[in-house]
C-alpha cells in the first residue's frame, strides 16, 4: 500500500478550554477520496484546519510521512469575505507560492500558469471583475481556482456545496472525480445523499464519542453516532468514523 | 486672481501644500489597507491612544510627537496580540485603550506646569505650522510605504485577505500582520499633525470609499485614492484661505463633498440605466 500523505493521532483540540475534537485518528492516502459528514458544529472545519496546520493541538499528534505535502484549500463560504475588494485574477494567484519568501513575486511561468487556469475553469471574462460581483458558482470556482493551481497532493473542500444550483454542484462533482486521478479529496458536506455515490470512504464528525469498527454504513449506524445527516442513498459504502465527544 | 496667487509666495502656505498632498499620500496607502481589512474603529483606538502618548512627552519634555509614536505603535502591536490571543474581545480592548489614552493625555498636560501646550493643535492639526522637518519625514514615510507595498504587495493582500489560506501557503502571516500595524500607527501619528486627533481618521478612509465608487481592485483603489485625497485637501486648503476657516475642517469638508457628489453621480446613472433597461 501507498505511504499516507497525512496522519493524525490521537488529535485532541478545540478552543481555549472547550474540547471539539478528541482523540481522532485518520489517515489519508494518495489516492483517497473521502466524504467527511456530521452535524453543523461537530467539528468538521476543525479537523480541516488540523491537517492544514492551522489550528493549535491539545494533544495528538500529525504527520506527514512523506514530507509536507501540497494542500489545496477551499474554505466554508463563510469564511470568506466577499466585500473585500480583490480580483479573480488576484485570488487565483494567491494560490501560487512564489519561489522566493523574501521576494514575493510570481514568475513569468506561474502567471501564464495563472492565465491557463483562469482559461480552463471558464474564468477569462471574469477575470478583473471583484470578488463581490460573482455569482455563488462563480465563486466556488475561482476558490477552486486558486486550491488547484499549485497542483497539489491533497484536495481539501469544506462544503464547496453551498450557495450553488444543483447543476453547478453536479458539474463540480464531474470534475472531482477526474481531479482524484491526480490527487487525494477530502469532501466536507452536510449532503451525504449527493456525496455517497462518489466518495470512497466516509468520515463522521459529530459531537458524539463513538468508533465503528466495520466499513458498512446504513442509516442505523448513523443512528447510533446520532449523527444527523439525511442518507438518501443506500446500500454499502466503505467508511471510517472519528472519535468525537459530547459536549454535554 | 492675482491676489489669490500671491498666497503661493509664502512659505507656509507652501509647506501646508506639501503636507496635503504627502498626508494624502501615505493615508491612501494605509487607509486602502484600513478599509478592506474593515478595521476603521483598530485606527480610531490608535489615533486617540496616542494622546496620552502626546501628554506624557508634553509631561517629560520630550517631542510630543515621539510620544504619540510611541504610544500609538504600542497600541497598535496590542491590539492586533489581542485579536491573535482571542481570549479577549477586541472591540472591548480597542474601546478600553481608546479612552484610556485621552484620559491620561489630559491628565499629563494637566500636570504639566507652567507652560499649557496648544491643545487645540493637537486636536485640529496645525498644517499651516509645519515645517521643513517635518516634511522631510513625511516624505521619508511616503517613500518607505511605496517601496514596502511595491515589494510585498502580494502577502500584504493575501494576509489581508484570507489569513488562514495565505498561512498554508507558508506566508508568515504575523510578521505581515505586525508591520503592517507599526506602519499603520506610524501613519497615523504623522497625520496627526496635519489634520489632528479628531478629524485625522476621515483622510484614512473618506478618499477610499471615493476611490470603491470606481473600483473594487485593491491595487487601484490605492492611487485612486491618493488623487482623491490630494484634491480635496487642496481645495480644503484654498478654501480656509479664502473663507478663513480652519484648515483641518475645511479639508475634511471637502473630502466628504467630493465623496457624496460622486455617490450621487452614481445613484443617479445606475437610475437612468434601470429605467433604460425597463423600456
Ligand atoms: N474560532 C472559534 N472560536 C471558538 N470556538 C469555535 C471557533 N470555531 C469553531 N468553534 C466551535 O467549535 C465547534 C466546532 O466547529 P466547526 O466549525 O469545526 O464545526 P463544523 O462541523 O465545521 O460545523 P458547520 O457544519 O456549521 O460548518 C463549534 O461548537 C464551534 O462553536
Ligand atoms: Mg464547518
Amino acid at each position: 500500500m501507498n505511504k499516507a500523505l497525512v496522519i493524525l493521532e490521537g488529535v485532541s483540540t478545540g478552543y481555549f478550554s472547550e474540547t471539539v475534537l478528541k482523540d481522532v485518528n485518520l489517515e489519508i492516502f494518495p489516492d483517497d477520496f473521502i466524504g467527511v459528514i456530521g452535524p453543523n458544529g461537530g467539528g468538521k472545519t476543525t479537523m480541516v484546519k488540523v491537517i492544514l496546520g492551522l489550528q493549535p493541538l491539545f494533544s495528538g499528534k500529525l504527520r506527514f510521512p512523506g514530507g509536507r505535502p501540497k494542500i489545496g484549500y477551499l474554505p466554508q463560504a463563510s469564511q470568506i469575505d466577499k466585500s473585500f475588494p480583490i480580483t479573480v485574477h488576484e485570488l487565483v494567484s494567491s494560490g501560487l507560492k512564489s519561489k522566493y519568501s523574501w521576494f514575493p513575486h510570481l514568475s513569468f511561468g506561474q502567471r501564464t500558469r495563472v492565465k491557463r487556469m483562469l482559461e480552463d475553469a471558464g474564468l477569462a471574462g471574469i477575470s478583473s471583475k471583484p470578488i463581490g460581483e460573482l455569482s455563488g458558482g462563480q465563486l466556488q470556482k475561482a476558490l477552486l481556482s486558486r486550491a488547484l493551481i499549485d497542483k497539489p497532493q491533497l484536495l481539501i473542500l469544506d462544503e464547496p456545496n453551498t450557495h450553488v444550483d444543483k447543476q453547478f454542484e453536479q458539474e463540480l462533482y464531474g470534475w472531482l472525480r477526474d481531479l482524484n486521478k491526480e490527487m487525494a479529496i477530502l469532501l466536507v458536506s452536510h449532503d451525504i445523499g449527493t456525496i455517497f455515490p462518489m466518495v470512497k470512504t466516509i468520515a463522521c464528525v459529530n459531537r458524539i464519542l463513538h468508533y465503528h469498527p466495520s466499513n458498512q454504513l446504513s442509516e442505523e449506524v448513523l443512528k447510533i453516532y446520532n449523527c444527523p445527516v439525511d442518507i438518501i442513498a443506500h446500500g454499502p459504502v466503505p467508511h471510517r468514523v472519528l472519535k468525537t465527544h459530547d459536549h454535554e | 486672481m492675482s491676489e489669490f496667487l500671491s498666497i503661493f509666495e509664502y512659505q507656509f502656505f507652501r509647506n501646508a501644500l506639501a503636507a496635503a498632498v504627502l498626508t494624502s499620500v501615505l493615508a491612501a496607502m494605509i487607509g486602502t489597507y484600513i478599509v478592506s481589512r474593515k478595521i476603521v474603529f483598530i485606527g480610531g483606538g490608535i489615533t486617540h491612544a496616542s494622546f496620552g502618548g502626546i501628554g506624557l512627552a508634553f509631561y517629560l519634555g520630550l517631542n510630543p510627537f515621539f510620544g504619540a509614536a510611541v504610544f500609538g505603535v504600542m497600541t497598535a502591536l496590542g491590539i492586533e496580540w489581542i485579536s491573535k490571543k482571542g481570549k479577549v474581545r477586541e472591540d472591548s480592548a480597542i474601546a478600553i485603550l481608546w479612552s484610556l489614552g485621552m484620559a491620561l493625555g489630559i491628565i499629563f498636560v494637566f500636570m504639566t506646569p507652567g507652560y499649557t501646550p496648544n491643545l487645540m493643535s493637537f486636536l485640529f492639526g496645525s498644517i499651516l505650522s509645519v515645517r521643513a522637518p517635518d516634511l522631510i519625514i513625511l516624505l521619508v514615510f511616503c517613500l518607505l510605504l511605496i517601496i514596502v507595498f511595491a515589494v510585498f504587495f502580494r502577502p500584504i493582500l493575501y494576509t489581508a485577505f484570507d489569513p488562514e489560506f495565505a498561512r498554508t501557503k507558508g506566508i508568515s502571516v504575523d510578521a505581515y500582520r505586525y508591520l503592517m500595524s507599526v506602519l499603520m500607527a506610524v501613519a497615523i501619528v504623522l497625520s496627526i499633525r496635519t489634520v489632528g486627533i479628531i478629524l485625522v481618521l476621515s483622510m484614512f478612509t473618506v478618499p477610499q470609499l471615493t476611490a470603491m465608487l470606481f473600483t473594487r481592485n485593491f491595487a487601484r483603489i490605492m492611487p485612486l485614492a491618493a488623487l482623491w485625497g490630494i484634491s480635496g485637501s487642496v481645495i480644503g486648503l484654498m478654501a480656509a484661505y479664502l473663507l478663513d476657516i480652519p484648515t483641518a475642517a475645511a479639508i475634511i469638508f471637502f473630502l466628504t463633498i467630493q465623496f457624496l457628489i460622486i455617490k450621487l453621480i452614481v445613484i443617479i446613472r445606475d437610475q437612468l440605466r434601470r429605467e433604460r433597461f425597463r423600456q
